[in-house]
């Protein structure tokens, strides 16, 4: 540790770490366009100088540098004890000295110069870190008075606009695409202040290369004003209308930490969050984009039965009777427990698992359990960044969860779709995008007698069923993801599932209870508990305990 | 009459002195040869660091200091010879690469063996494309004849040497510009530290040295360090108690170009007086000296109450200009400052590399100013203000009197000294591109404020008498710190 005068404030702080993370660890702004914690330090905003104090032997004193020093390359770490400065600390630096402030000043007034000032239209307005540090840091007018450049709007990408005037040249775009996708399709054209971001270009203007890649999103993110413009964003919303609650991606079992942006009609974007041994500061365009289906006009909103050959809407206590019916009623004879088969899903929370595999277990008192979940997709490896096949935010979850009280067999694949064919009734639930069902898979699901999906969009599946049930998506519901290196994560409910969709634990439940069950849930975190209490390895992975940076397994 | 001493330029017309056999009549490589022989490599560093040799490239820095900050224990280590000459101005580089490139080859002989170097890249100003082809041929010719490559005369020392041509960026002769440019990036300067001497090319210790630099070292070797520190005064640098010497040994290469009858490169001791050289470069052309600029277009111009100033490296730094790379223009009565500047301006404009905020965008906006002063333009307040400078008492102060306020040129100060403070010495910029740029800027400027006033007092480009356009030595904010060497009171 080193020990540091920070300001007024004496603290002590990880060797390595470099003022600004020092500073904002303590409370302290430091302003900062081109630094990112996630990429290498150029160091050419010039935004963050500090006034560090060295040793001048002349006069015997301790003294501001006579060059102020760029917070962000500026790295603390412990002196030799004969280097101490005062005799104790490692190093004495100020970032509000007059000499500092107005270097920011000027620095501010410099970034300005060529700004065309339209945050009235700009995207980034709100959340934007020129506004933010001029309105904090800089001058109340400019004495700019010459023409302004005009660089072109450019379309880089299948998602990205590039607004070029409002570029203040951080590359921190530039550094992203070279060095966590490895992708390099940004660079820099032209020199000085005709400096502009580009994708490579034949003479003629046409484009050689798109900013495609899978992780072209973060640029967006990361870039500190509105230059980058995610084209799914753009004019949808002003930031300050949009409520945020952190989340996790469920668009593959990476288990990207997010915050999820929202309004009461819908959800409207996501943004990484970090987290130090998942996804860093970054997430994957498949994540980012993938929660459209969540919006959909076409959600499953009220129950289902088939009527003549036809799903039907209905109400919810018709359909629970008609399940319930099949179950216990006249014709419930000749159906045994081990006809019956479960099927949870990779898409659902820890907390849905474990329901179901309650309601199996203790109710049903079938054996049968298997795991369902979307199909495989392609692993994409970047130099700083994976993006996994497993499109299931929740398989390793789902699959202990499942196998809990059931001597950990949980059916999969061919072996599911083979017991499915046998069975005469079957609780399949879905979840999620869109699942596309395979010549096998459908045949299986065809020859059940009674086949109840739970899902939030029509599909392949619901098109077989006898009863449909609306259940809920992430991002509207509680609960806990499970990823592939065995992080326990949560999910926060955020809007309300349209219609008279349902959570799917509480679905689970009330058909529990409506069968005798006595299982009686109030929310999510208590079942976390029950879970914490009887799965193995998840001992810690209560939501209080999750939080948000998770839970790793033990 | 002061007479050139000519020791680097010494056979630079001899012909066919860029062939081998031509070069060996005249002492070639037998410097190198002494070095090798009689010489430790440690002894040769002690040589350079005693001979006081400071680099010709511009920043004056002291070449044997340099050599002793480069670690020792890590390897390769590459030397970078800068031959991208392109300071408006200079041109002496280029008549070494064209007409004696042996001799370049000889000093970094001397410099690869002194430092344990196997690699040297010679960036060449692309434009200089004859320069390269000599030292090209030369290189070929060195190595077919032994003293390049590989066991070089048989002593195991091996050296390459490879020419690398700039592709036309000023920015590219800042010492870590010209590094990421060899490396195959942008030319952008990088972060110091970590200085070229601890982590230069591919990550490697590195030393950065100009062409003139270099081609001192045979002669540094082959007479020995007693007769090069007998060239050129020494000074003692108050600002270390007692005071330390601050040799400006050797020659310089001065290039004396603009309003004199005879312009071209000089060689003459270092601490000849701007009045010595004029002299020396065939006498002023014209009725009078407005202005000179001693070290380059970087450099902060001279008016002529300054003209006894000594053009060395400490006497330069202490009238608040600078050597530079010797680049010297002489400016008659003819000419108008404000057009000066604006002509350098938008040269700095151009070249700024961009990488940096203030530099990026501050360049281009003094250039913007100085251009709106020129076309007349400019803008000045219908209010005055109380007049600052010498008081009654003596002191700087309020003098009682009025001023007008032309507040594009507080402007043009001001935006100058936000790229670069001048009066501090302290930048925000990566590189010193930045000092470069706002040094003419405030120097013009407050040196000639009365013709830039009268330009927008008058609404047009308008060149007043050199009496009338130059500032007072009492009110030139530099000429106070200048000192006159201790010889000459
Ligand atoms: C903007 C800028 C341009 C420069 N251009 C040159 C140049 O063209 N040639 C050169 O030798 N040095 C140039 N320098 C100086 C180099 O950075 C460096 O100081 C020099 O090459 C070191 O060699 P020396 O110690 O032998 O002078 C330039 C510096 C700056 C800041
Ligand atoms: S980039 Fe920021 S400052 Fe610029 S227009 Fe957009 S919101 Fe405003
Ligand atoms: S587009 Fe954005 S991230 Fe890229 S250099 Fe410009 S301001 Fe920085
Ligand atoms: S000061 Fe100018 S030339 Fe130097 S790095 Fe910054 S922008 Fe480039």
């Amino acid at each position: 540790m080193a020990f540091i005068k920070l300001n007024d404030l004496e603290v002590e702080v990880e060797d390595g770490t470099n003022v600004v993370e020092a500073a904002r660890q303590h409370g302290i702004e430091v302003p900062h366009y081109c630094y990112h914690p996630g990429l290498s330090r150029p160091a050419n905003c010039r935004m963050c100088l500090v006034e560090p104090y060295v040793f001048f032997p002349p006069a015997g004193a301790i003294v501001p540098d006579r060059q102020l020093a760029t917070g962000c390359t500026t790295v603390l770490r412990t002196a030799p004890p004969d280097r101490k400065l005062d005799g104790k600390y490692d190093f004495i630096v100020q970032t509000d000295s007059p000499r500092v402030k107005k270097a920011r000043e000027d620095i501010l007034e410099f970034l300005l110069v060529h700004h065309p000032l339209d945050c009235p239209v700009c995207d980034q307005a709100g959340e934007c870190d020129l506004q933010d540090f001029s309105y904090r840091h800089g001058h109340d007018k400019s004495r700019y008075l010459e023409v302004k450049n005009v660089p072109p709007k450019k379309d880089l990408g299948p998602d990205v606009l590039l607004y070029s005037t409002r570029c203040i040249v951080c590359t921190r775009c530039i550094r992203f695409c070279d060095e966590v996708s490895g992708s390099g399709e940004l660079g820099l054209i032209h020199r000085g202040s005709h400096d502009e971001i580009d994708i490579p270009r034949n003479h003629g203007g046409a484009p050689l290369q798109l900013l495609d890649n899978k992780l072209a999103g973060n640029v967006v993110d990361i870039c500190p004003v509105g230059a980058l413009i995610s084209k799914d964003f753009l004019f949808k919303s002003r930031p300050w209308f949009m409520k945020k609650t952190n989340s996790i991606c469920a668009g593959c079992s990476v288990g990207c930490n997010i915050t999820l942006e929202y309004k009461e009609d819908g959800v409207y974007r996501l943004k990484p969050r970090f987290h130090g041994e998942i996804n860093q500061h970054w997430m994957c365009d498949d994540g980012r984009l993938g929660y459209h289906y969540v919006n959909s006009d076409d959600r499953l909103q009220l129950p289902l039965k088939r009527v003549d050959g036809e799903l039907t809407p209905t109400h919810w206590a018709d359909a629970l009777a008609l399940i319930t019916e099949k179950l216990l009623g006249t014709e419930a004879a000749d159906v045994a427990p081990e006809d019956i088969v479960v099927i949870g899903s990779a898409q659902g929370t820890n907390e849905d698992n474990y329901v179901l595999q309650q309601f199996a277990h203790d109710v049903l008192k079938t054996t049968q359990v298997g795991l369902f979940g979307q199909l495989p997709g392609e692993e994409h490896k970047f130099p700083q960044f994976t993006i996994e096949a497993d499109k299931n935010p929740n398989t390793a979850g789902a699959r202990t969860i499942l196998g809990a009280a059931n001597g950990n067999v949980v059916l999969e694949g061919d072996a599911l779709w083979e017991r499915v064919a046998g069975a005469k009734v079957v609780y399949l639930v879905s979840g999620g995008p869109e699942r596309p069902l395979e010549a096998a898979e459908s045949a299986a699901l065809e020859k059940v007698d009674f086949l109840v999906v739970q899902d939030v969009l029509p599909s392949d599946v619901t098109q077989l069923a006898d009863v449909v049930l609306p259940g809920t998506t992430f991002a509207e519901k509680d609960g806990t993801f499970t990823n592939s290196t065995g992080w326990v994560q949560r999910i926060r409910k955020t809007i309300d599932a349209p219609g008279e969709a349902r959570v799917d634990w509480e679905i689970t439940q009330q058909l529990a209870k409506q069968l005798g069950g006595e299982m009686n849930y109030h929310f999510a975190g208590e079942i976390a508990l029950a879970i914490a209490e009887n799965v193995p390895g998840y001992g810690e992975a209560t939501h209080q305990k999750v939080g948000d940076e998770g839970v790793k397994l033990t | 009459m002061v007479q050139e001493r000519r020791i680097l330029y010494e056979h630079l017309d001899v012909p066919d002195i860029n062939t081998f056999d031509v070069f060996r009549q005249y002492d070639g490589y037998k410097r190198f040869e002494k070095a090798i022989n009689e010489y430790q490599p440690d002894d040769i560093s002690k040589m350079v660091m005693d001979s006081g040799l400071k680099g010709r490239g511009g920043a004056g820095f002291s070449t044997g200091l340099k050599w002793s900050f480069v670690p020792k224990d890590i390897k390769p280590c590459y030397l970078c010879c800068n031959a991208d000459e392109s300071e408006p101005g200079t041109f002496s580089n280029r008549y070494v690469l064209e007409r004696n490139p042996h001799l370049l080859i000889e000093g970094i002989l001397i410099c690869c063996y002194a430092m344990g170097i196997e690699t040297t890249y010679v960036y060449i100003r692309g434009e200089f494309t004859l320069g390269k082809k000599m030292l090209d041929a030369a290189i070929a010719e060195a190595s077919a004849k032994g003293y390049l490559g590989k066991n070089i005369l048989g002593t195991g020392l091996d050296v390459d040497i490879y020419t690398h041509p700039g592709a036309g960026a000023y920015i590219c002769g800042e010492e870590t510009g010209l590094i990421e440019s060899l490396e195959g990036k942008r030319g952008q300067p990088r972060n110091k530290p970590p200085f070229p001497a601890v982590e230069g090319v591919f990550k490697k210790p590195t030393v950065v040295q100009n062409v003139e630099t270099l081609c001192n070292l045979p002669f540094i070797v082959g007479n020995g360090v007693e007769w090069y520190t007998q060239m050129g005064p020494t000074y003692g640098d108050a600002r270390f108690d007692p005071p330390k010497p601050d040799p400006n040994t050797g020659t310089k290469l001065y290039c004396i170009s603009g309003d004199v009858n005879k312009p071209g490169v000089y060689e003459l001791d270092l601490g000849l007086t701007c009045t010595e050289l004029i002299e020396v470069a065939g006498g002023l052309r014209g009725e009078e000296v407005k202005a000179v600029i001693p070290g380059g277009s970087s450099a902060p111009i001279l008016t002529h109450y300054e003209l006894d100033t000594r053009l060395d490296f400490t006497s330069l730094t202490l009238a608040k200009s600078m050597l530079g790379s010797g680049g010297i223009i002489v400016m008659n009565e003819t000419r108008n400052i404000v057009d000066c500047l604006l002509n350098i301006m938008k040269f700095y404009a151009h070249e700024s590399c961009g990488q940096c905020t203030p530099c990026r965008w501050g360049t281009p906006w003094v250039r913007d100013i100085v251009q709106r002063i020129a076309d007349g333009k400019g803008r000045q307040s219908t209010i005055t203000r109380p007049k600052f400078g010498i008081a009654e008492n003596g002191r700087w102060g309020d003098t009682g009197e009025t001023e007008e306020i032309y507040e594009d040129l507080d402007l043009l100060e001001s935006v100058a000294n936000n790229i670069a403070n001048v009066d501090t010495m302290t930048w925000n910029t990566i590189c010193v591109f930045g000092i470069a740029v706002s040094w003419p800027a405030v120097s013009y400027m407050r040196k000639f404020r009365p013709e830039f006033e009268a330009c927008i007092r008058e609404g047009k480009l308008v060149t007043l008498s050199v009496a009338e356009a130059t500032m007072k030595p009492e009110e030139n904010y530099a000429y106070q710190q200048r000192i006159i060497p201790r010889e000459m009171e």
